[in-house]
Parts: structure tokens; C-alpha cells; sequence
């Protein structure tokens, strides 16, 4: 009779290592910045509630749909890799990437429509966390954005769940960002 | 007619949770108490995380780590609801 071992606990986690130590290290830091920000807001609550309203939540809710959509096209890409399935993994792959930069163009207007307003990183404490979270956020996407390109180049089912797992971490972030941020006056 | 697999329900899963956060999130303009609104937007953050984990990270797979995370998550959201609730209490 065979006997097959059970695995271990790290051999249980799905892709590379190092990629989760990458995703554990990135929520702790945006976790930080969430808990700073939500703490600061005890401090000025009806202020932080006022200059929430300067923020375009739709935007930011379409930006949702945009992210999760193009985490589905990005994970619909290993299955398919896996699968054997290599134009329609790079297919997938390069509309995630696009999911990614229609993302970034939202931001942009939505950061344009604050300058225009006058509004800065100093006009109040919440502007700065705003600034401070979304555009370390936004850094992210432009990251992930060229490692989704770099992987439907460099398509190997290693390199796509690595990169993938980057890219869902990203999105991860976004749907707690987005709530803490826009969303709790 | 097909079912939809994992994944796909997965990603109409998070649609569906996004609707339903913009829509609690604008009961606070028709006089809807803020506690209540901010609680659930909180907690549907939380499926959305959760979702997210288990089907575009694989963490269903892993049901050891997939526990692990989801505890670390809610415990995270409940750090949040507590410091969103404290000025309105």
C-alpha cells in the first residue's frame, strides 16, 4: 500500500514563497497606514467627514469594478497557462494590464479634479492620508501593470502565478482601501 | 445552461458585493443611522477580502492559511469598526 505524505504547511501555500512574504509585508504596511488614518480621524471627525466629500466616489467605484475585473482576467490567465493555453493566458494577461492602466487614467482625473479644487496634501490632515494612501496604491498598479506585461511575454505558469499573486495583492488592498477612505464619513 | 466555475462566481460574487457597498454607502443620505451603514460597508469589504484570498490567491486550497488570513482579516476589520465607531458612540 502507498502512503502519501501530507504536506507541509509551507508547502501547502500555493505559488513561491518569497511572493507571500511580499503580500504579508505589503498589507502590514497598508494596514498601518488604515489603522493611522482612521486614528487621526478621532482627532477631527467632522472635519475628516467634510473633506471626504471633495472625493469622487464614483470614480473610485467604477475603479473597483475595474480591479477585480482585470484580478479575474489575471487569474483566468494561470488556469488557462495551466491548461496549456498560452495566447489566450497572454490575451487575458494584456487585458488585465489595460484593466490596470483604465485604472490609473480614473485616478489621474480624480487627482486632477483635486488640483483644480485647490486641494493638496496640506489643505487638511485627511488630503494627506488620501494623497499618502492612494498614491502609494497607484504606485502598486504601475507596478503590477508592467510585471502583467512582463509575464504574458515571459509566460511560464511559475512567472504568471508570481506575478498574478502580485497583482491580486494589489487588488486585496484596493477593496479595504476604498472603503476606509471614501466611504466612512 | 452551464454552471459558472469556481472563479467566474467568484468575480460575480465581488461585483455584486461592490453594488451593494456604493448602494449601503449612499443610505447615509436618505437619514440612515452612520453606525449601522459603516458596520456593513465594513463587513462586505471584509467578503470582498475574503473572496479575493480564496479564489484569485488559491488560499482555497490551502485551508490552513486561508483560516489564518481570514482570522488576521477580521480581526483588522474590527480594529477599523472600532476606531470608525469611536466618534460616533
Amino acid at each position: 500500500m502507498t502512503h502519501t505524505p501530507t504536506p507541509s504547511l509551507l508547502e501547502e501555500l500555493p505559488g513561491d514563497l518569497l511572493i507571500w512574504v511580499l503580500i504579508i509585508s505589503e498589507l502590514l504596511v497598508f494596514g498601518a497606514g488604515f489603522t493611522a488614518f482612521l486614528s487621526v480621524r478621532l482627532t477631527d471627525p467632522v472635519g475628516f467627514a467634510e473633506a471626504q466629500t471633495h472625493l469622487h466616489r464614483v470614480g473610485a467605484a467604477i475603479n473597483t469594478i475595474v480591479l477585480i475585473s482585470s484580478g479575474f482576467l489575471a487569474a483566468l490567465a494561470l488556469k488557462w497557462r495551466n491548461a496549456t493555453r498560452r495566447v489566450a493566458a497572454r490575451l487575458a494577461l494584456i487585458g488585465a494590464a489595460l484593466l490596470g492602466v483604465a485604472f490609473l487614467v480614473i485616478k489621474w482625473i480624480e487627482y486632477a479634479d483635486k488640483a483644480a479644487q485647490g486641494i493638496t496634501y496640506e489643505t487638511h490632515p485627511f488630503f494627506m492620508f488620501y494623497y499618502l494612501l492612494t498614491g502609494f496604491h497607484a504606485a502598486h498598479v504601475i507596478a503590477g501593470v508592467l510585471v502583467l506585461l512582463l509575464i504574458a511575454w515571459r509566460d511560464s505558469p511559475e512567472n504568471i502565478e508570481t506575478g498574478a499573486a502580485f497583482w491580486h495583492m494589489v487588488d486585496l488592498v484596493w477593496v479595504l482601501l476604498f472603503p476606509v477612505v471614501y466611504l466612512l464619513a | 445552461m452551464t454552471r459558472p466555475d469556481k472563479l467566474t462566481f467568484a468575480w460575480i460574487s465581488l461585483l455584486v458585493l461592490s453594488g451593494a457597498t456604493t448602494i449601503v454607502a449612499e443610505l447615509v443620505n436618505l437619514g440612515f443611522d452612520p453606525r449601522v451603514t459603516g458596520t456593513l460597508v465594513l463587513f462586505l469589504a471584509l467578503m470582498k477580502a475574503r473572496i479575493i484570498l480564496a479564489r484569485y490567491l488559491g488560499l482555497a486550497e490551502a485551508p490552513s492559511w486561508r483560516r489564518g488570513f481570514n482570522l488576521a482579516l477580521s480581526l483588522f476589520c474590527l480594529l477599523l469598526l472600532g476606531l470608525y465607531l469611536g466618534p460616533l458612540l
